[in-house]
């Protein structure tokens, strides 16, 4: 056996002499991380990671719901307490999208702290803020599939804060519903919006988001000399990617963890008389909720401030930021502004979140 | 100027080999070394940039003399990948240091072609074109359900003798048939709330004038009198389309209609007390036959206006 290649051996070989795998392999790990690997990296392997796993949860999810309005609510419940492990895969699929939210929350935020969207990154940035709206727009349209009530009002009230945008908001919220009430057409467009339209969308844009990551490199500490950088530089395998690899374990454990101790359990079948049921949007929209419920946002105009206007402008402005922000200067403590803003932005969300789960008390 | 493979390199006395390769530094992009050997397989030397006095086309010409070159350290293959094996950022752009052009000959039939931004532009055209009968008709595919005319079925929704007080909310739940595209006709719940309003509330919700109900075209389909006593809200919150409920505030010393989502208030006669909807509650048209038996037409009007907006 000695000297002779195996048959895997040989197999890479074939596969090698054709299409340079491992030119192609080395050039993918071989990836210089100045100043070296860190935790701090872990954020956006993990969502491709998340990003994969809701893919199979939610196709395996496809093997029994229907996307019907006399069915949807049915089959869900089937899934749940009737096939096999149904209530561990929907629960995953959902624990799944939240902590897929708090990702990309921490991952936006590294990259702002670090000032990795200036030049030349700004494309990367831009590309990564549609990402964003891309699992929002998931988190959204993914929860009306169940079609109970939490679902069905959700969306009503979702798709009437969209209907409140100048001009074309009347026509985005009866395309999104497929008329002028929530019913089958809703949940047939929600349907096809939710796994054909946004995962292809998604995997596009990721792959774009990691070429264009690629091109421009990864932007490394925001401190320290060339020398003491190139000192603890190393490549992207082993050490960062153990630290993915890691970071995805604590993720996957997080998530089964979760679903384990908090399955998803349906309420009652949706329909337009929400009973004794409070309507609420999932807890990663509940800031924008609270913030409607505000005395200064009343009226015709307020809502359009804040249902429209502010998330819009906000999304606006990060995407000027780096045509804004021409500092070459990274260090987030010379950064005065950047880091009192970061502050005041994340302060806001969870004040208004968290307000909004006391007024939940108060109203039952 | 970046030192060239197969450069000659001279010390300050003699010419001591060619350039073999040259190493760069991944931060900055840079020639940071040069390789020197005789080309025959003989030991090569690793020779730092700031060593260079001066780089031409075809030459590096170092400070250190000839035998000063021992002192620097001997090249380590295995300390180094070739660029092809790893990928760092816009490397290309910095790097001249190729031993000359590679180059692949144009084929015969590309030499001496004519008109080509006609072609391009041809392309697009054809491509745009091929779009063009597209977009209207998938446009209107994707629109087919969006607009439907309005339901001004009457509804039986149960009998005044419910109410038992005068301006206190009732609601009314009923079934309401939708039969939708395809699917098999079926029932949604729905509801409304009823009062059985008192003079004052009354003229808090008529302000001295019929209300009128249209259609489409702008038509009448329905007038709710002023004087009849019983008034119907849409189920639908104003602000922005949740269920609201009648609640009894001890803190306000008054009984009101209170909406969960954004807590929209109103008073029974439906004006907005507190909270952000931007319009009273939707009055529908109703009608009470002698036996008590209340009818209304399930109309919706848009939320989060401040004019009514019919929608249903």
């Amino acid at each position: 056996m000695n000297g002779q290649p195996s048959v895997l051996e040989k197999v890479v070989a074939f596969v090698d002499e054709r299409i340079g795998l491992k030119t192609l392999q080395a050039k993918m790990l071989n990836e210089p991380v100045p100043g070296g690997s860190r935790w701090a990296y872990v954020f956006g392997s993990c969502l491709l990671f998340i990003f994969i796993m809701q893919a199979v949860t939610g196709i395996l999810l496809m093997f029994y719901y229907v996307p019907s309005a006399d069915h949807a609510y049915a089959s869900t419940q089937y899934i749940i307490h009737e096939v096999d492990y149904g209530w561990f895969i929907l629960s995953y699929h959902f624990w799944g999208s939240s902590v897929m939210v708090v990702m990309v929350f921490a991952h936006m935020s590294q990259v702002f702290l670090w000032g990795a969207y200036k030049k030349p990154r700004e494309l990367v940035w831009l590309i990564g803020l549609a990402l964003f709206g891309l699992v929002m727009a998931f988190g959204f349209t993914g929860y009306l599939l169940p079609w109970d009530q939490r679902a069905y009002w959700a969306t009503t009230v979702g798709v009437e804060i969209m209907d409140k945008t100048p001009l074309v908001g009347d026509f985005m919220a009866r395309f999104l519903k497929g008329g002028p009430t929530p019913g089958q057409m809703t949940l047939s467009r929600f349907f096809v919006i939710h796994v054909m339209i946004l995962p292809a969308a998604l995997m596009g844009l990721a792959g774009l988001h990691l070429f264009l990551f690629r091109k421009a490199g990864p932007a490394g500490p925001f401190r320290g000399s060339v020398e003491e950088l190139r000192a603890r530089t190393d490549y992207f395998f082993p050490r960062q990617v153990w630290k993915d690899v890691v970071a995805m374990g604590a993720v996957f454990v997080t998530i089964c963890s979760l679903a384990f101790i908090e399955p998803v359990v349906l309420l009652e079948e949706a329909t337009p008389d929400p009973g004794d049921y409070h309507p609420e949007p999932e807890w990663y929209f509940l800031f924008l909720f609270q913030m409607l419920r505000l005395k200064m946002f009343s009226g015709e105009l307020g809502q359009f401030v804040a249902g429209v206007a502010i998330p819009l402008g906000f999304m606006l402005f990060l995407a000027s930021l780096p045509f804004i922000d021409r500092s070459p200067e990274r260090n987030i403590f010379k950064r005065p502004i950047a880091l009192v803003g970061w502050l005041i932005v994340m302060t806001g969300i969870l004040v208004f979140t968290i307000s909004a789960i006391i007024n939940r008390e108060f109203l039952d | 100027m970046q030192p060239k493979l197969k450069s000659k390199v001279r010390c300050a006395d003699r010419e001591v080999g060619e350039v073999t390769r040259v190493i760069v530094d991944p931060l900055s992009r840079e020639v940071s070394h040069i390789v020197v050997g005789d080309g025959a397989g003989a030991l090569e030397r690793e020779i730092p940039a700031a060593e260079f006095q001066t780089v031409t086309e075809d030459a590096v010409q170092l400070r250190a003399t000839s035998s000063e070159m021992t002192q620097f350290p001997a090249f380590q293959r295995e300390g180094y990948v070739t660029i092809r094996e790893v990928e760092i950022a816009h490397l290309e752009d910095h790097l001249h240091v190729e031993a000359g052009e590679v180059l692949v000959p144009v084929p015969e039939l590309e030499r001496n072609v004519k008109r080509r931004t006609f072609f391009t532009n041809f392309t697009h055209a054809i491509g745009f074109l091929l779009a063009l009968p597209l977009a209207f008709p998938v446009l209107k595919y994707v629109m087919k359900p969006m607009y439907a005319p309005f339901d001004n079925r009457w509804i039986k929704i149960g009998n005044a003798g419910k109410i038992k007080a005068e301006d206190v909310g009732v609601q009314f739940k009923f079934k309401k048939s939708v039969k939708e595209a395809f699917m098999p006709e079926a029932e949604v719940d729905k509801n409304v709330w009823v009062l059985k309003a008192s003079p004052v509330v009354l003229e808090g919700v008529y302000r001295g004038k019929d209300l009128e109900f249209k259609d489409h075209s702008g038509q009448v389909i329905w007038t709710n009198k002023r004087d009849v006593p019983y008034v119907a809200y849409s189920g639908k919150c104003p602000h922005l389309g949740c269920g609201y409920k009648w609640r009894n505030v001890p803190k306000l010393g008054r009984q009101i209609f209170l909406c969960p989502c954004h807590l929209s208030i109103y008073d029974p006669s439906g004006k907005v007390l507190d909270g952000p909807a931007p319009r009273p509650l939707d009055p529908v048209p109703i009608r009470v036959a002698a036996n008590g038996e209340i009818e209304i037409i399930d109309v919706e009007f848009k939320a989060g206006t401040r004019a009514q907006i019919r929608i249903v």
